[in-house]
């Protein structure tokens, strides 16, 4: 069944006995009603935040037992993270907020920018490079925030409702870029609410009282019952 | 596979400083604003120690002027030596006193009793007008005319001749003067002292030291002691060279009384150093503390400013542990910061300092004196309030959670 890149158990307020398992390469979507406990996951998945209970381990290390600065370097390392407030920084321009996520690695700063541009240019936005994230528009905000994520090489990009801030139109390009990314064989998992974004996915998890399942296939031809 | 890649996040001291100054940058209006604390703590301290070392270099330079030069030399033994033997002070005290080097000029002088005899000019019938007058007689050697930096409006000064010959002349102390209503020598107007008449020879217009010579007729020694047989001199009035007065001080008392040198009394002035301590510490005391007041309001200010920043950049803080800052680097860039904001308030206050010291100089009109290390330590303590001032914001800066800090403004 391939190798196992992620394997999550936690057990917050939040989670009780949630088992889920991401591989390397899969595009998941993990769904669920608001407060069901799935950013929590995420947050869990992306090192930002500890389970309480159960273990989790990231490329087959448990997460747990690593010291700060072992998972300080993961997230600067090997996970790319879009929130859905996009988070970038008003005063700085496009290209040096995608540059930030490469400060805390061990980039070259020559090639930095470089990385920068190139991974602008995969999210169609070079002609926006040296603007102002206050002059770009929603779903361009979150683009910068998604090239900044991808601009280390990280082999997993982690989405908090990416698309929740956006209107249908941009919300559907940003669902596009993943599909592109994920081509390229970026592991990407989607948490949102929105049933068009998870369809996206191959695989849907569902987070329900703190426990995950995995949709059946048959909820993709009729998410109206949902 | 490089599954063990879970190195450490690195973080360049450069990258830290362009993340810092971004920072600072992204409010430009509210750092200058702290700055300025820094500033005013800064500037009031090098201006108080610019202040206070030209101030007392410029008192140095006024005693130098005056009494840094003068010595003088009494038999007067003070309140409580009245019953000390008492040493006759010869009658060549300002030939002796010459050849001492560093002697700019001597001359003794001693008040002469006249027992009461009332001093007039040449009689006038004015019956209304008050004609004679209790003036003071005062003989004295010809050298204490240069030794007290006199200056005469009129006339000359007598010299040894006159001394020498027992000359019944003398010179008039500007207030004598004008009591006797006499302005002009030219016609040899003499003045009756008692019975004795006197030829006025010059009006002493003006003295630096020994200022009861205005109001006094001033007689040669010689003349003095044939007419009223002065015993010796009281008092000798010394001029010195800069710096030698202490030396010259020493050498006084032998030089006019090898005998029982202990029995005169020299009054010399402090010595220079000790004046010039002593006058910077008093002036430094006081505005020194006002400037680390200043200063401490100063760093209070980046300490509570610093804090606004922190938690007003919660989010930016999440979003930098997200994308892999360590807690040490997030603490680095806010400690960063505040140093920078006091570095900057150093560089600015030393500046103003200076200026301040220069200003208040030129005003005065005095020679702008300050120590090298002090506007270039004051950038350095600056920074270093500034780095102390940060301590506490970025700690707090680091004991964010990630996830909570997103949280909070993510929403």
């Amino acid at each position: 069944m391939g190798r196992v890149f992620g394997d999550g158990e936690a057990a917050v307020h939040a989670l009780s006995d949630a088992t889920l398992r991401v591989h390397r390469g899969d595009y998941v979507s993990i769904m669920g009603p608001s407060g069901s406990g799935k950013s929590t996951l995420l947050n869990i998945m992306a090192l930002l935040d500890r389970q309480t209970s159960g273990t989790y381990r990231f490329d087959g290390v448990d997460a747990q037992s690593l010291p700060e600065g072992s998972r300080t370097g993961l997230r600067a390392h090997r996970i790319g993270f879009v929130f859905q407030a996009f988070h970038l920084l008003a005063h700085r321009s496009v290209t040096e907020n995608v540059v930030m996520s490469m400060l805390y690695n061990r980039m070259p700063r020559s090639s930095r920018r470089t990385r920068a541009l190139e991974s602008l240019e995969r999210v169609g936005l070079s002609h926006r490079a040296d603007f102002l994230p206050t002059k770009l528009s929603g779903g361009e905000r979150q683009r910068v925030a998604i090239a900044r994520a991808i601009a280390p090489h990280p082999t997993v990009l982690l989405c908090d409702e990416p698309t929740g801030n956006l209107d249908q139109v941009t919300g559907r390009s940003i669902l596009d870029l993943f599909e592109e990314l994920r081509a390229s064989g970026l592991t990407v998992v989607v948490v949102t609410h929105d049933p068009r974004v998870g369809l996206q996915a191959d695989r849907i998890l569902e987070v329900e009282d703190g426990r995950v399942e995995t949709l059946p296939q048959s909820y993709r031809t009729a998410p109206a019952e949902r | 596979m490089k599954s063990q890649q879970t190195t450490r996040a690195r973080f360049d001291w450069r990258d830290l400083i362009v993340e810092a100054l971004a920072g600072l940058f992204a409010r430009p209006g509210r750092a200058l604003l702290t700055v300025l604390g820094a500033v005013l703590g800064i500037a009031s301290l090098v201006a108080t120690l610019g202040v206070a070392h030209t101030a007392g270099n410029q008192i140095i330079s006024s005693f130098n002027e005056l009494s840094a030069t003068s010595v003088v030399v009494t038999t007067d033994r003070g309140f409580f030596g009245d019953n000390a033997p008492r040493v006759a002070l010869p009658w060549d005290s300002e030939t002796r006193l010459s050849r001492l080097n560093g002697v700019v000029a001597a001359g003794s002088m001693v008040d002469v009793n006249i027992g009461g005899d009332l001093t007039s000019s040449v009689p006038l019938n004015d019956p209304l007008g008050q004609t004679e007058f209790q003036v003071p007689m005062i003989a004295a050697s010809p050298g204490i005319y240069p030794a007290v930096r006199g200056k005469l409006r009129t006339g000359r000064w007598f010299d040894q001749g006159h001394s020498e010959r027992a000359d019944r002349v003398a010179v008039l102390g500007v207030g004598a003067a004008q009591r006797l209503n006499i302005n002009r020598v030219g016609q040899q107007p003499v003045v009756f002292v008692g019975d004795l008449s006197f030829a006025v020879i010059g009006i002493l217009d003006d003295v630096l030291r020994q200022a009861d010579l205005l109001n006094s007729v001033i007689v040669p020694e010689g003349t003095a002691r044939e007419l009223y047989g002065l015993k010796s001199p009281t008092t000798i009035q010394i001029d010195t060279e800069v710096g030698a007065a202490e030396l010259i001080a020493s050498q006084a008392a032998i030089a006019v009384s090898p005998n029982d040198p202990a029995l005169v009394r020299v009054q010399s002035p402090p010595s220079p150093e000790s004046l010039q301590t002593q006058v910077e510490s008093d002036v430094n005391a006081l505005f020194l503390v006002l400037g680390a007041v200043s200063l401490l309001v100063g760093a209070i200010g980046i300490a509570n400013v610093t804090l606004v920043s922190v938690l007003e950049r919660v989010g930016e803080i999440g979003l930098r542990r997200a994308l892999g800052a360590g807690r040490r680097h997030i603490a680095y860039q806010f400690l960063l910061e505040s140093t920078g904001i006091g570095l900057f308030g150093g560089v600015i206050g030393a500046s103003a300092g200076v200026l301040v010291v220069v200003a208040v100089s030129a005003s005065n009109d005095w020679t702008p004196v300050l120590d090298a290390r002090v506007p270039l330590a004051a950038p350095l303590l600056g920074a270093v309030v500034g780095l102390l001032a940060g301590l506490y914001p970025a700690w707090r800066a680091s004991r964010l959670e990630p996830v909570e800090s997103l949280r909070a403004s993510g929403a």
